[in-house]
């Protein structure tokens, strides 16, 4: 019994490493670099929920708490976070794509986006860390400690609703991608970037949507975050959301349902290795299974190998 | 020397160490995200080595054996890390920074969470006279054919397996002494300060030294010391210049500041600052004034 | 020793369903002058990626100066005695022009010694003095301070031309090293392959331009889907049928080339 409750929580926190991860694998599928700014915003998302709850924003604290009242404030926090990250999608776009130029096709210069993403992730770091320090900071979850049993097994209501709503998000991801005039786009960008134009795929308008999407789901996976956990602080991209890597990987690079899989897994893994080894530990097994994955079978369960062949 | 002066030249030469260690696979086209874990086992080996309670050998046996011991780690993962490519090596060497990091925290002989005390004292001397010796055998180690043909990997690897290049070996051998410098550079950290701290060489420190390599150009080996450089002054000068004009804001941005530059970089100048033909041009334009013959060679 | 520097029997490559070269066998002379010519896709350039080991053969054999050598991986080829040049240019761009050069000395140094030999400091060793004289015979400076992405298109071509030769082959492949020259850079190259030919070096050259091959080449042979359709003279290739059609009727010089006998 112990051990499906283990697997519970694993799912929930796989819940959240289900979005980040899908987010990287639609960077990684499409525009084929690993894009270091999704942990950032994930960070931001989480930070900027805190700040609109707990009145710490720059300006706007008051007219907020007039207009949603206290106990909607996370309502304002959900959208504030929305757009902060969409915002910063665009931007992030522009210098990890548009602007950019290649001139050899050598072998490290296909990593400029992903150093230019680096660059994002030291520059948001430090703008949160400059306006609210360093040190953990807790909210409360404005849906108190609402929990349920299902015979012996524990169930918090958040985490069910964060692990439905990421599953959904994804589903209704993976049916655009499948189903629509913009999913075709995107497909085509992915798997012949050159030839895409041709086919009249207006790529320099879709590409900042891939950026807003994948914003999107780092977005709300902060913010699920916060309401979880209720502790947030300027590293959690560092500490919570490159885990996610290990659940992309896992499920293959660029591959969506694999990230879905993938990340599930690493939540129940991640919980499973605190569970038995302690949570000082469990950097071992999680990044030594990344470690064995990328050297044994790079394409992860379900993944492409075409991706990331001599390219970032 | 004063000891502020002091404090920032040592952060600056073991800064210098750590790049060349990533400088020399980020020259055929191999970036390291993991120094961490490379200086990690540098530190711990030689403190250990060290260790009256340990091996405890003298120090400059102790600095030795822990570079040889960084490098047969380097060597015994490099070739299935170099199997990967691109994405897959920046993340293997990523994950592999952060086992190595997982499982130092958790050896009681190393410490545990309370780090490690080192016993012997490096000097400042002694580490600047290790960043100088690291510095020229890289100058050394590029001029080299071996050099060569790292960087003739790293602007098309198909063709110099046609003229012969064994890039298989190649790759490994400059990630392994690359994991060396850097094993180096932990020993040094260790011996100076006398103790590591648990979690004294983290994930932000890997992706500093990567960009202190890539931003200073893998082009030439004179691109990690301009790197290292400017990235570990600039910073100290403008939080003195903060300091100065009383602005607290500004010292605390200036790492945001530096986020941004290299975001800049990566579109203006994404090859580094130092280049093969700035290089060229101003080792011509010095020779030219040294002959003060107005020919062209 | 025999008298052929290469003999390829047979040999067969198929990517996914399509048979890209299909039977093809052929021997070229020691110290001949071949040409190797089809319209575009007829499958030259891969026959010189099959050669080079670029890709493996799926049936048959290639016979490098009595040697088979199709089991021999990529990088050990070279050794043997083959190295090529590259219908685009692929030089690397960041290095200067002796060090392209000197990478294509690599095979011949690779002991300990030579491999950690300070080449780049000690700048009157017998390796950078080899290349530049190189160099020097093939009428191109050394372009110090410069890397070669900034060189003219030609020169870059025949830099390429003689850092295949510093690798001392006995069978030098080169794809369309003539491509993009104008009618000087044509002449150059000409004269510095008869110069190359004469020291003893088998040439197999693929081309589309005919006055050069005419002028150069004493054997043609002639690829069309990945078959040989022909080989002979280049007079007999000019006047056959067979290979006329493949062209579609015409050849693919402009005839502005044809009428001005430039040698």
């Amino acid at each position: 019994m112990l051990i499906l409750q283990q697997l519970i929580n694993g799912l929930m926190l796989g819940g959240l490493y289900v979005m980040v991860a899908v987010a990287f694998t639609l960077i990684i599928g499409m525009l084929n670099f690993l894009n270091f700014t999704i942990p950032a915003l994930f960070m931001v998302a989480a930070m900027m929920m805190w700040a609109t709850m707990t009145g710490n924003l720059p300006f706007g604290n008051e007219t907020l708490l007039g207009v949603f009242g206290e106990a909607n404030l996370w309502v304002a926090g959900v959208l504030i976070a929305i757009i902060v990250v969409s915002l910063a999608s665009l931007v992030i776009e522009r210098f990890t794509y548009r602007y950019m130029k290649a001139k050899y096709g050598d072998a490290t210069e296909h990593a400029l986006p992903l150093v230019s993403s680096l660059g994002f992730l030291i520059a948001f770091e430090h703008t949160v860390i400059s306006a609210w320090g360093s040190d953990p900071l807790t909210v409360v979850s404005p849906f108190g400690d609402a929990t349920f049993k299902i015979g012996s097994l524990l169930f918090s209501y958040p985490q069910v609703i964060s692990l439905v709503l990421s599953l959904g998000i994804v589903f209704t991801l993976n049916y655009i991608i499948r189903r629509t005039k913009l999913g075709r786009a995107l497909r085509s960008i992915a798997e012949r970037p050159e030839t895409a134009t041709l086919m009249g795929v207006d790529v320099l308008r879709i590409v900042p949507i891939v950026y807003v999407i994948t914003g999107l789901l780092c977005a709300i996976s902060g913010v699920l975050f916060t309401i979880n956990y209720t502790t947030v602080d300027a590293y959690i991209g560092d500490t919570v959301a490159t885990v996610a890597i290990a659940g992309m990987v896992l499920g293959g690079l660029g591959n969506v349902w694999g990230a879905v899989i993938g990340g599930l897994m690493v939540g129940i893994i991640e919980v499973f290795s605190i569970y038995i080894v302690g949570a000082d530990f469990v950097k071992v097994p999680i990044w030594g299974l990344l470690l064995i994955i990328l050297i044994f079978k790079p394409t992860g369960l379900f993944g492409h190998s075409a991706i990331g062949k001599g390219k970032f | 020397m004063s000891g502020y002066l002091e404090s920032q030249l040592i952060i600056l030469c073991l800064s210098i160490i750590y790049a060349y260690g990533i400088f020399l696979p980020a020259a055929s086209g191999q970036l390291n995200l993991g120094a961490a874990g490379f200086i990690t086992l540098g530190a711990y080996a030689s403190g250990w080595f060290n260790l009256s309670d340990g091996l405890g050998v003298s120090m400059p046996l102790s600095v030795v054996m822990a570079m040889l011991f960084t490098g047969a780690i380097s060597f015994a993962i490099a070739f299935p890390i170099l199997r990967t490519r691109g994405v897959y090596m920046v993340l293997a060497t990523f994950a592999f920074a952060e086992v190595v990091s997982g499982l130092t925290i958790n050896m009681e002989f190393l410490g545990a969470a309370a780090g490690m005390p080192v016993d012997d004292h490096a000097a400042v001397e002694i580490v600047v006279i290790a960043a100088i010796g690291v510095t020229l055998f890289s100058f050394y180690f590029m001029s080299t054919r071996l050099g060569l043909a790292l960087r003739s990997i790293h602007d098309d690897e198909s063709v110099s397996v046609l003229f012969g290049v064994n890039v298989r070996l190649a790759k490994v051998a400059a990630f392994t002494v690359g994991g060396m410098l850097m094993g180096l550079g932990g020993a040094m950290y260790g011996h100076h300060y006398n103790y590591i701290e648990a979690q004294a060489f983290n994930v932000l420190l890997s992706i500093y030294i990567l960009l202190y390599v890539l931003l200073g150009g893998t082009q030439t080996a004179w691109g990690p010391l301009v790197g290292a450089i400017f990235f570990t002054v600039v910073p100290e000068l403008i939080r003195n210049l903060a300091i100065e004009i009383g602005s607290d804001w500004l010292a605390d941005s200036r790492f945001i500041f530096f986020g941004a530059f290299i975001v800049l970089m990566m579109v203006i100048r994404p090859e580094g600052v130092v280049t093969r033909t700035m290089q060229d041009r101003v080792a011509s334009a010095l020779a030219g004034r040294r002959k003060d013959t107005g020919e062209a060679e | 020793m025999s008298d052929n520097v290469l003999n390829i029997t047979g040999i067969q490559k198929n990517f996914g369903g399509l048979k890209v070269i299909d039977d093809v066998s052929m021997d070229v002379r020691r110290g001949s002058r071949t040409a190797l010519i089809g319209p575009n896709g007829a499958g030259k350039t891969t026959v010189f990626n099959l050669l080079t080991g670029v890709y493996p053969i799926d049936q048959g054999s290639i016979v490098l100066d009595g040697m088979e050598i199709s089991q021999i991986p990529s990088q050990d080829r070279v050794i043997h005695g083959m190295s090529r040049s590259f219908q685009n240019i692929r030089l690397m761009p960041h290095l200067s022009t002796i060090e392209n050069v000197m990478l294509g000395q690599h095979a011949r140094a690779r002991s300990l010694g030579n491999l950690m030999f300070p080449l780049g400091m000690l700048s009157k060793n017998k390796w950078r003095q080899e290349a530049e004289d190189a160099l020097h015979n093939a009428g191109i400076g050394s372009y110090p301070g410069e890397v070669v992405a900034n060189l003219p298109y030609g020169v870059q071509k025949r830099i390429e031309v003689v850092r295949a030769l510093v690798s001392r082959p006995k069978l030098l492949l080169l794809d369309e090293p003539a491509a993009g020259l104008n009618e000087v850079e044509t002449r150059q190259l000409q004269e510095l392959l008869e110069q190359v030919s004469q020291s003893g070096v088998t040439i197999l050259v693929v081309e589309h331009d005919m006055h050069f091959v005419r002028n150069l080449c004493d054997h043609v042979v002639v690829l069309n889907f990945g078959q040989k359709i022909f080989e002979g003279t280049p007079e007999e290739v000019h006047q056959n049928p067979a290979v006329l059609e493949a062209y579609l009727g015409r050849e693919d010089s402009q005839p502005a080339k044809e009428t001005s006998d430039a040698s």
